[in-house]
């Protein structure tokens, strides 16, 4: 079996085909600490997706609640069990990747979901660890937690869900990474279900062949950002071209947040997936959580988003999320702005640094009243 | 569940069958009958005068998923032809015919496959020796039996607010249609319930894009018989020579009830088809 070079494990690891990496790869971050699960992103891929015939409980997009949500029920939990306790202090993983250990008669190890694991989508929301006592009080980490991770296709380097086809019907794309499945190859065999670790390929029983999330490719095509980035009210996400660590360029956005500031980290990077969505973990969770879902180095990337203040660069790459419905493939900071480009150099955005403020005084005496505060 | 549990306790009571059969070593022969049309009906009394030959199947563990242990491990088949087409019955024992396809649900299939170069790999050929293969399928054949299923066919209380079809026009809607709109041939049937196709080993099965063989199945007492039929000469490019002299097939089964498709299956190697003058 071919070795490919995984960097999120800082080793190379066993894939069925030889690695070679688009031209540029679709990413995406997510900055857990903002995302409120209103489902306006699972909403917006629904409607611009998935609203047809055998669809009905297939969401691209979903937004669950961790650690007691889950879309399909239980898919992390019982992949995790399957795989076993494996070793990850970084910064090269020591552990075995879901391709290393798989069982001989599979190509990488999986399971199939039950029907009805799809029953509930939104299963666990907003449930907590559990019960505050009598005379607790706020602390960091939280004595009990919950948090929302919203969660798409990874389009991931070396997808499971391609490795486990033995039609070949999933494909990635050279142009921008993006896994895309042939509807019209596809019958319907189902090892793509089994094989996705993060189960985000569906199967559709009114045309009995499986479906995935696209990565709007349309859109991605016209320089413009996914739905589920765009539509986004709480401006959580932002979606563009990432590259590996030896590439990265200070002036992209998602390279600097990922590779220069390394505050986004992958989803269950041990799978060995090298998964190309990117998580900015939540601050409030205990940390032994947060290594087992994105791996080491968590702690330290909490402690620089707390300080993102003390780097204008990282400021201003975060408040690029949601600025624009563009793709920003370059960046800068320029009289109190960050400034956002296409892949021509046009600009796209200009984000002021500071919230501009206005201090008004209490008494209004044109009206000969006391103002509220409201802003 | 229930329905699983009364048919598994059912078919313990059943006496197993015992036929007057031969083993595939000796081949298959195929009788000249006296009947019109494609060879499909697998009730039609022409087939007491063909002899059953066994036909052991083997677990598939070349290409992976291996399926170590799959459910038929023989299954029983008899020729006919008229001159025109040629017909195969093929039989196996199953406790409960599964023709509906949800995620955790597999259907019932089985396939013949019939070598167009005579070195091709009975493992569906292999690069530049193809094969045929005429494809089953219990789903397909509910669909036309019994009509297409709606959601609420699969699953009883699936909510829905409303399909784009039934608001945007049809150009718009198609969009959203998916494999369907696309007509992918595993999708919904054309005419029969069978699948004319052809491959060049692993992962190349397709579609041809003429469908001219044809079958169907009767499902009764824990067995399924199932007839295919095809042309005797080649029509179109890709077609097999099945004309009289001794020719050779493959079989494969996919029992639903093991959660069984694509590589998970039981196959024979070639058996040899004495095709009557
Ligand atoms: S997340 Fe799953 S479906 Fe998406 S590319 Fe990775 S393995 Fe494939
Ligand atoms: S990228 Fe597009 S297709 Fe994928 S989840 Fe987001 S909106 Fe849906």
């Amino acid at each position: 079996m071919p070795s490919v070079y995984n960097w999120q494990l800082g080793r190379e690891m066993d894939y069925p085909f030889e690695g070679v990496r688009p031209k540029r790869q679709f990413a995406m971050i997510f900055d857990t600490n903002k995302c409120i699960a209103c489902q306006t992103c699972t909403v917006a891929c629904k409607t611009a997706w998935t609203s047809g015939r055998g669809q009905e409980y297939m969401l691209w997009n979903n937004v669950e609640t961790k650690p007691y949500g889950y879309y399909p029920l239980g898919w992390d939990v019982n992949i995790l069990d399957k795989h076993g306790v494996q070793d990850m202090d970084g910064p090269v993983y020591e552990g075995k990747t879901l391709f290393e250990a798989a069982p001989a008669d599979k190509v990488v190890l999986g399971y199939t979901p039950k029907d009805e694991d799809y029953a509930f989508p939104n299963i666990g929301e907003d449930d907590c660890t559990g019960e505050m006592d009598q005379g607790a009080w706020m602390q960091m980490p939280h004595m009990q937690w919950m948090y929302y991770l919203p969660r798409i296709c990874n389009h991931c380097t070396y997808p499971a869900c391609l490795s486990a086809c033995p039609r070949q019907v999933i494909y990635k794309r050279e142009e921008d990474g993006i896994v895309l499945l042939d509807q019209n190859r596809c019958r319907g065999y189902r090892e793509c279900v089994t094989g996705c670790p993060y189960k985000k390929v569906f199967f559709n029983p009114m045309t009995r062949v499986s479906e995935k999330c696209i990565g709007c490719y349309p859109a991605i095509e016209n320089n413009r950002q996914t739905q589920c980035t765009i539509t986004c009210i709480g401006k959580i996400r932002l979606q563009g071209f990432m590259a590996t660590p030896d590439e990265a360029r200070e002036d992209n956005p998602m390279d600097y947040i990922v590779h220069y500031a390394k505050i986004a980290k992958p989803l269950y990077p041990q799978f060995g997936l090298e998964p190309n969505t990117y998580y900015i973990p939540p601050v409030h969770v205990p940390p032994k959580y947060l290594r087992q879902m994105f791996g080491w180095g968590v702690e330290e990337a909490i402690d620089t988003y707390k300080r993102a203040s003390e780097d204008p660069k990282l400021l201003g790459a975060m408040l690029l999320f949601g600025a624009t419905p563009e793709i920003i493939h370059r960046f800068k900071l320029e009289a109190g702005k960050a400034v956002g480009y296409d892949d021509k150099g046009a600009e796209l955005v200009r984000v002021p640094m500071v919230e501009p403020t206005f201090l008004r005084d209490a008494f209004d005496g044109r009206f000969n009243a006391y103002r509220t505060n409201v802003t | 569940m229930w329905r699983r549990t009364l048919t598994t306790g059912a078919a313990a009571l059943l006496v197993p069958m015992v036929f007057g059969t031969a083993m595939a070593a000796d081949g298959i022969r195929a009788i000249i009958v006296d009947a019109d049309g494609a060879l499909k009906d697998p009730e039609a009394a022409f087939w007491d005068e063909a002899d059953p030959v066994m036909v052991s199947m083997q677990a598939q563990m070349v290409a992976k998923p291996l399926h170590g242990e799959p459910s038929v491990t023989e299954v029983s088949v008899r020729a006919a032809h008229n001159g025109h087409w040629i017909g195969l019955l093929v039989e196996w024992e199953t406790p409960e015919p599964r023709d509906t396809i949800r995620l955790d649900d597999f259907g019932d299939q089985m396939a013949v496959q019939f070598p167009l170069d005579a070195g091709a790999s009975p493992m569906m050929g292999h690069d530049g020796a193809a094969v045929n293969i005429v494809q089953w399928r219990a789903a397909l054949q509910r669909d036309i039996a019994e009509g297409e299923p709606e959601i609420r066919d699969l699953y009883p209380y699936a909510l829905v607010d409303v399909y784009p079809d039934e608001v945007l026009s049809l150009t718009d809607a198609r969009a959203y249609t998916g494999a369907l709109g696309l007509d992918n041939p595993v999708a919904r049937p054309f005419d029969s319930p069978v699948l004319d196709q052809m491959a060049e080993g692993w992962g190349t099965l397709t579609v041809r894009p003429m469908q001219i063989a044809d079958g169907w199945g009767v499902w009764k007492d824990g067995r399924w018989r199932v007839a295919v039929s095809r042309p005797m000469r080649p029509i179109l490019e890709g077609d097999p020579d099945l004309s009289p002299g001794t020719r050779r097939a493959a079989f494969a089964v996919w029992d639903g009830n093991n959660d069984e498709v694509g590589g998970r299956k039981s196959w024979s190697g070639w058996v040899d088809v004495q095709i009557e003058e």
